[in-house]
């Protein structure tokens, strides 16, 4: 036995190739389950969907009200003062909901973690917190509120509010699971108190990742903001559910094409800051 | 003064890093410790200011018995023990200087750390840490733009910066090249010479070990079984404190050389 002077990769010569490792069970199973399953559902039989191509041909063939209605687009609803005002309002609802989410994100993920709870129970209480408030989908949020407070902007805003925290904290928590551990041992061998150990060895670590998660939310719950609008919760959405429930097609979709530009512009913007924050 | 009696650390797994150590260090002194990889060096720097906590024994350091400390004495230990690492452990993505500033982070209010506004006082002694270790250049630079050894510098001033009494320092030139690697043991040195700050070093290169200790304490399998001079260590001595024969691979100059 040699101690391995000027140990290379593997002892050339000795030991012989080893035989192809077989596939692996799991990977085999997994993929064999997926596809029975889509099979399955798709089927038409008792446990089916009964999907079929031809069917949605022949339904959109139909005479359709909505699809009838786009040759007849309404594009001067994008100028109406009461569009634009509603507009801004589902503006004002994003821009609202996501800064208030993103700050209370900052220090819900920082205490998730091992290294940033002050105690065990203050870890498990937020990560819980976090869990319930993500098992829930924002829509949700959205009814539980327009119920409790009523029609409006404030519903909105605080389902946008709960769904940015459940957002946020969960990629940062998850970015903070990787980041370089050896600033915080310095930190705290320098007899740093736990907050400002955070503040110094981690925060600079994830600020980047925060900052791109934050713009993010703020594009999810752009979009988010006009589903809510749906259920009552103020903005442009509950506009288009005006026009919706009157049949006014026409001026949906103008209001859809409007939608649509506002959101692919936010969307370019906040890709090129965020490439940039990488 | 460090003193440790009958001390042991066994960790989760049953493996006993260090094993009823009776050992004192005077103030001022620079020790080196050396043992293999596993010889529980790097646990018995971590002991000294609490990271490692001691399974039984004491360990008294600068008057206080570490292993009785509150959370809040073991904060106030820790500010006047500077450590250096192996890993520069820096933060990269920030400045050198705030990279130093972390070693005032005891001194500084909570809410001025959270504010990033450090008083200006603060910032002249990472600025003189700095230019102790003739990095102060670099003060606006980010950490990560640096080289190995700059790094390590800026460790040492983090540490500096803290105006400790003592120094540790585990494996402070094990990721550093042979000339930079005496770079930074003459600045260790120096420090210990003209600040008398008491300075811990592990090495696992003889050569260094011997050029810069006063006193070398040799591990084997978590047990003291060297303590004296750097003059006194010879070949024999490190044979016995390694368990087996020398290799090239123990001394920084024949692995330059060879390499």
């Amino acid at each position: 036995m040699t101690d391995g002077l000027g140990g290379t990769d593997g002892s050339a010569g000795t030991g012989h190739r080893p035989s192809r490792p077989a596939p692996s069970v799991f990977g085999l199973g997994a993929g064999l389950i997926a596809t029975v399953m889509t099979v399955a559902t798709a089927w038409d039989w008792k446990y089916g969907t009964g999907f079929s191509l031809l069917e949605v041909f022949d339904k959109f063939g139909n005479n359709n009200p909505v699809i009838s209605a786009i040759p007849d687009t309404e594009f001067s609803q994008m100028f109406s003062p009461r569009s634009r005002n509603a507009f801004v309002e589902t503006l004002r609802l994003a821009v609202l909901g996501t800064a208030s989410g993103v700050l209370v994100a900052r220090p819900l993920a920082l205490w998730s973690t091992s290294f940033g709870a002050p105690n065990r129970v203050a870890l498990v209480v937020v990560r819980t917190i976090s869990n319930v408030i993500r098992a829930f989908p924002d829509i949700l949020w959205a009814l539980l509120f327009v119920s409790a407070v009523g029609i409006g902007v404030l519903p909105g805003v605080m389902a946008l509010f709960l769904f940015t925290i459940a957002v946020v904290t969960k990629l940062t928590a998850d970015t903070l699971d990787g980041i370089d551990m050896g600033p915080v041992e310095a930190a705290n061998a320098t007899g740093a108190r736990r907050a400002q150990m955070l503040r110094t060895a981690v925060v600079p670590q994830i600020l980047p990742a925060y900052a791109s998660y934050s713009l993010y939310a703020f594009e999810l719950n752009l979009r988010a903001s006009v589903v809510l609008g749906l259920v009552g919760a103020g903005g442009i959405g509950q506009r288009i559910e005006f026009f919706r429930s009157q049949n006014q097609w026409e001026k949906v979709w103008g209001l859809v094409v409007m939608f649509v530009i506002v959101v692919f512009i936010v969307d370019r913007v906040s890709t090129l800051v965020r490439r940039r924050l990488i | 003064m460090i003193r440790f009696t009958k001390a042991s650390v066994t960790y989760g797994g049953g493996v006993h890093a260090m094993k009823d150590l009776d050992l004192e260090i005077r103030d001022g002194e620079f020790v080196v410790i050396v043992g293999l990889s596993g010889a529980g060096k790097s646990t018995l720097i971590r002991t000294v200011n609490g990271l490692v906590p001691l399974t039984s024994g004491t360990l008294e350091v600068n008057g206080a018995e570490v292993t009785a400390l509150s959370r809040r004495g073991t904060r106030d230990l820790r500010a006047d023990i500077g450590m250096i690492f192996q890993g520069f452990n820096l933060v990269n993505r920030t400045t050198v200087l705030n990279n130093v500033l972390m070693g005032r982070l005891h001194r500084v209010p909570t809410w001025r750390t959270l504010l990033g506004w450090y008083p200006g006082a603060d910032v002249e002694i990472a600025m003189r840490a700095l230019e102790r270790v003739e990095i102060v250049e670099k003060a606006y630079v980010r950490a990560a733009n640096l080289s190995g050894g700059q790094r390590q510098r800026v460790g040492i001033a983090r540490a500096l910066a803290q105006e400790p009494k003592i120094i540790l320092a585990d494996e402070p030139v094990a990721s550093l090249d042979p000339p930079t690697s005496h770079v930074v043991m003459r600045y260790l040195q120096q420090i210990n010479r003209e600040l008398g700050m008491t300075t811990i070093v592990n090495l696992h290169f003889l050569d260094l070990a011997t050029a810069y200790a006063d006193r070398i304490i040799g591990l084997r399998s978590g047990e003291l079984v060297f303590d004296g001079s750097g003059a006194d260590a010879d070949a024999t001595v490190f044979e016995n404190i390694y368990g087996r024969s020398l290799t090239a691979d123990d001394t920084m100059a024949k692995e330059a050389a060879g390499l």
